[in-house]
């Protein structure tokens, strides 16, 4: 076992995480997906993120707003 | 779910593969190659590949990261991890990858400290909270992971942590293209092109497959209907002989792709002049070293590694596999002595190879002979 429940391997970001911004905490967002895993995500790459928004996160950095 | 419902939605995909069979020209046999991991697990998940007619052949590309590493670089994050005082962490997939005397687990059961992170910025955090230990972080992936490796390392910089660094195997995407693209081996009529992989690079990149070798290009999405979609656009490029690149997955790609994520990947990366991809042999500038700007972060400075080149075992069929030559299921050990539980190739580790996607759905026993 590898202790990782991920379905899809999380080392390639072809399949990114949608995560839900929950807060805004200085440099990083608190960010929620559908499955109830909060993750503080790196929002550096993606413009003027607001609370309520839905990103694609890989890896812990949100790469695009969807 | 927003984006995932709609793009699952059965008597869509039915309607959509029936527009593919209208599609394709009777007699002719078409190979697509789905460049990405992710389309490769998605295809087998959904059964997509049930939907198509008997002439449309999916190719499984070089797109997984895991499945594409040599024994020789899994050596060095082995060699690594066993230094006195180090934290040695990667993602949950690498530390089962095969090296030539074990793997990362195997190591870790031997006494050094090897951690599963989900990303480097939880290795960062580890070696925040553990300032007396060197932290290394086994960086890899495509052009999705680079830029939260490119990020972790900035803010490592940023925050004098000296005793974290990086051992870099993230690769890109194109090169590998252009040396499948330049195989005898294979002939291939369209690409499905990577989804998440594009919102970094966008589509741009990929303009000189129709241009240079006359082939089209669909970038897509990882549901069901996105890949059925874009199998039809390019059948319907090629029906038309049109040679482009189009974008199935507007929803989230870009067609320039993220710049920040560009920028901060130029900064802190370079070119490798060349590297070893497992099946496909040295590609040059295929791979991301530390630049110079931050060479003080590269493990493989910090710490001595054996650089040494090791061949695949024997029985292992992964290089045909990854080059689209053969089937998953052709392989000698398919299903029998290499399985996702005991891999002897990288393919049959990582959920996002072919062959563990085709071994975990169910589709190891396809075409073979029932006595």
């Amino acid at each position: 076992m590898t202790g990782c429940d991920h379905d899809v391997c999380i080392t390639c970001g072809d399949v990114g995480v949608e995560m839900r911004v929950v807060r805004l905490d200085g440099d990083l967002a608190v960010c929620e997906a559908a499955d109830g895993d909060v993750r503080a995500v790196e929002v550096a790459l993606v413009d003027g993120v607001a609370e309520g928004e839905t990103l694609l996160v890989h890896a812990d950095v949100a790469l695009v707003r969807l | 779910m927003k984006f995932v419902d709609e793009f699952r939605d059965g008597e869509l995909g039915r309607a959509v593969a029936a527009q593919i069979l209208g599609a394709v020209e009777p007699g002719r046999h078409y190979k697509l190659m789905e460049v990405c991991g992710g389309h490769t697990h998605s295809i087998y998940r959904y059964g997509v590949d049930d939907l198509l007619p008997d002439n449309v052949e999916l190719v499984h590309g070089p797109g997984c990261p895991v499945c594409v590493i040599p024994m020789g670089r899994v050596d060095d994050g082995i060699a690594i991890a066993r230094e006195e005082g180090v934290i040695f962490t990667c993602f949950g997939d690498m530390l089962r990858v095969p090296g030539s005397n074990g793997t990362l687990l195997d190591a870790k059961a031997e006494g050094a400290d090897v951690r599963m992170v989900y990303s480097p910025l939880d290795a960062l955090r580890i070696a925040r909270a553990e300032p007396e230990r060197e932290v290394v972080f086994f960086a890899i992936g495509f052009e999705t992971t680079a830029p939260s490796t490119a990020l972790t390392l900035k803010r490592a910089r940023a925050e004098g942590l000296g005793n974290f660094s990086c051992m870099c195997n993230h690769v890109t995407i194109v090169p590998p293209l252009r040396a499948l693209l330049d195989s005898p081996d294979l002939r291939l009529d369209g690409f499905i092109g990577p989804g998440h992989v594009s919102t970094v690079v966008g589509a741009r990149p990929f303009e000189f497959i129709p241009a240079d070798y006359g082939r089209p290009v669909v970038i897509a999405g990882f549901e069901p209907l996105d890949l059925l979609q874009a199998i039809h656009m390019i059948l319907v490029q090629l029906r038309e002989g049109r040679r482009e690149v189009e974008n199935q997955y507007t929803r989230v790609v870009p067609y320039d792709g993220n710049p920040a994520a560009l920028r901060a990947m130029a900064e802190v990366f370079a070119l490798r002049p060349h590297f070893e991809w497992r099946g496909l042999g040295f590609i040059s500038q295929s791979a991301l070293r530390l630049s110079d700007a931050y060479a003080d972060l590269d493990a493989e400075r910090r710490f001595s590694v054996p650089g040494v080149r090791v061949a695949d075992p024997k029985a292992c069929q992964c290089g045909e596999v990854l080059k689209g030559v053969i089937k998953p299921w052709e392989c000698k050990v398919f299903g029998t002595a290499c399985t996702p539980e005991h891999a002897i190739g990288t393919c049959m580790v990582s959920p996002e190879g072919a062959c563990a996607a085709y071994y975990n759905y169910g589709r190891f026993a396809r075409d073979r002979v029932v006595a």
